[in-house]
């Protein structure tokens, strides 16, 4: 081997080593770099105390029927089991609800109309994200148009139409109330909705949100969809 | 025999020390040209040992392999087909089939070796 020979050999093994070196180095780096800062991580320790305070109301609720079933257990059981079905009932939509809750109202914009703008059917992706946001400030019970929101109800577009539980809800004056728990909850609801961007959204389709104040009692129907239960069976008792 | 494993102990020293880094979109091409970089170099190893040697050869071919490789992947990327997969297939059976005449060659000589030293030392009995 001469020594240019070698020299070669030295440098092209250098830029191997080299490469291989920057080739570990990439690989071993990790990917994702931690960004959440403090504020981020207070967010989400809020977002789970209030999670957590949900569930120790549910938790409390449940053991005070258990406390129920037991003081009431000798004297009159019939009540108390027509009062948890009553709730049931309520939760699932198949009856009639009355409470403080607050009417909303799309229609199309006026002004806009005068210009010639088109009514156009409601987004059913907006109708879907204002009751998430509904749901969320705690409006558990919900109609729109007349059709009763229930734990199987779909929001969709069929052949262009906007529909709730498959019936169209129409292009004008659309109404929708919420019943929630506590008129605390109603107002808080309220002011949530009043500042929210989704007026601006629904204005982006030429219609018109309108929030009324809350109310101390509205009615929200039942629904008139038949829930069938594909697992549930019932207990013949012996 | 020495200053190539020097250089390359520089090298992986340097790169290292440096803490180089190359975007993650390039890697697939880099790994590539690791690859055949490494297969000139064993094709070097085999050829000076089978006497065969030609510096000219094994400079082109080092770099004409790198931007072949890294050329392909990029074509690759390009029209969609994950032709970088031709590449590795390639330098990866010649890296094999090198590193095994590599090893034959070694254990030819090996076995040469004592041969000679069982006859050097009979004849010196």
């Amino acid at each position: 081997m001469t020594k240019k020979t070698t020299i070669h050999i030295t440098v092209i093994s250098f830029i191997i080593g080299f490469m291989l070196a920057v080739q570990y180095n990439t690989v071993q780096s990790p990917k994702k770099v931690e960004t959440t800062d403090i504020w981020e991580i207070r967010q989400d320790l809020s977002d789970e105390k209030i999670r957590h305070s949900e569930l120790l109301t549910q938790i409390r609720q449940a053991q005070e029927t258990i406390r129920q079933y037991e003081d009431e257990e000798l004297d009159n059981p019939e009540a108390i089991l027509a009062r948890t079905v009553d709730q049931l009932q309520a939760s699932a939509g198949i009856k009639e609800i009355s409470g403080p809750g607050l009417v909303m109202n799309i229609a199309p914009s006026q002004e806009l109309m005068e210009f010639g703008y088109q009514v156009e059917e409601i987004s059913p992706q907006l109708l879907i994200r204002l009751v998430n946001e509904i749901y969320r400030y705690k409006g558990h019970y919900l109609e729109i148009g007349g059709q009763r929101l229930v734990h199987s109800s779909a929001i969709r577009d069929i052949n262009g139409k906007t529909t709730v539980n498959g019936t169209p809800i129409g292009k004008v004056d659309v109404e929708i109330k919420v019943v929630t728990d506590t008129e605390e909850e109603a107002s808080k609801l309220y002011n949530y909705l009043l500042a929210s961007s989704f007026m601006d959204e629904f204005f982006i389709d030429n219609m018109l949100l309108t929030v009324e104040a809350p109310q101390p009692s509205i009615t929200v129907d039942a629904t008139d969809l038949e829930i069938r239960s594909t697992y549930l069976t019932e207990y013949k008792g012996d | 025999m020495w200053l190539p494993l020097l250089g390359l102990i520089l090298g992986i020293a340097l790169g290292v020390l440096t803490d180089i880094e190359i975007p993650s979109v390039y890697e697939n091409y880099l790994s590539i040209a690791v690859l055949a970089a490494l297969d000139t170099m064993f094709g070097g190893i085999r050829a000076q040992l089978q006497q065969v040697y030609d510096d000219k050869v094994f400079i082109t071919g080092f770099f004409f392999n790198i931007a072949l490789a890294a050329g392909l992947a990029f074509l690759g990327v390009h029209i969609g087909v994950d032709l970088y997969l031709a590449a590795i297939f390639a330098f990866g059976v010649r890296l094999f089939q090198n590193i095994a005449v590599i090893r034959r060659i070694l254990i030819t000589r090996w076995e040469e070796y004592r041969i000679k030293k069982r006859k050097n030392s009979s004849e010196s009995r």
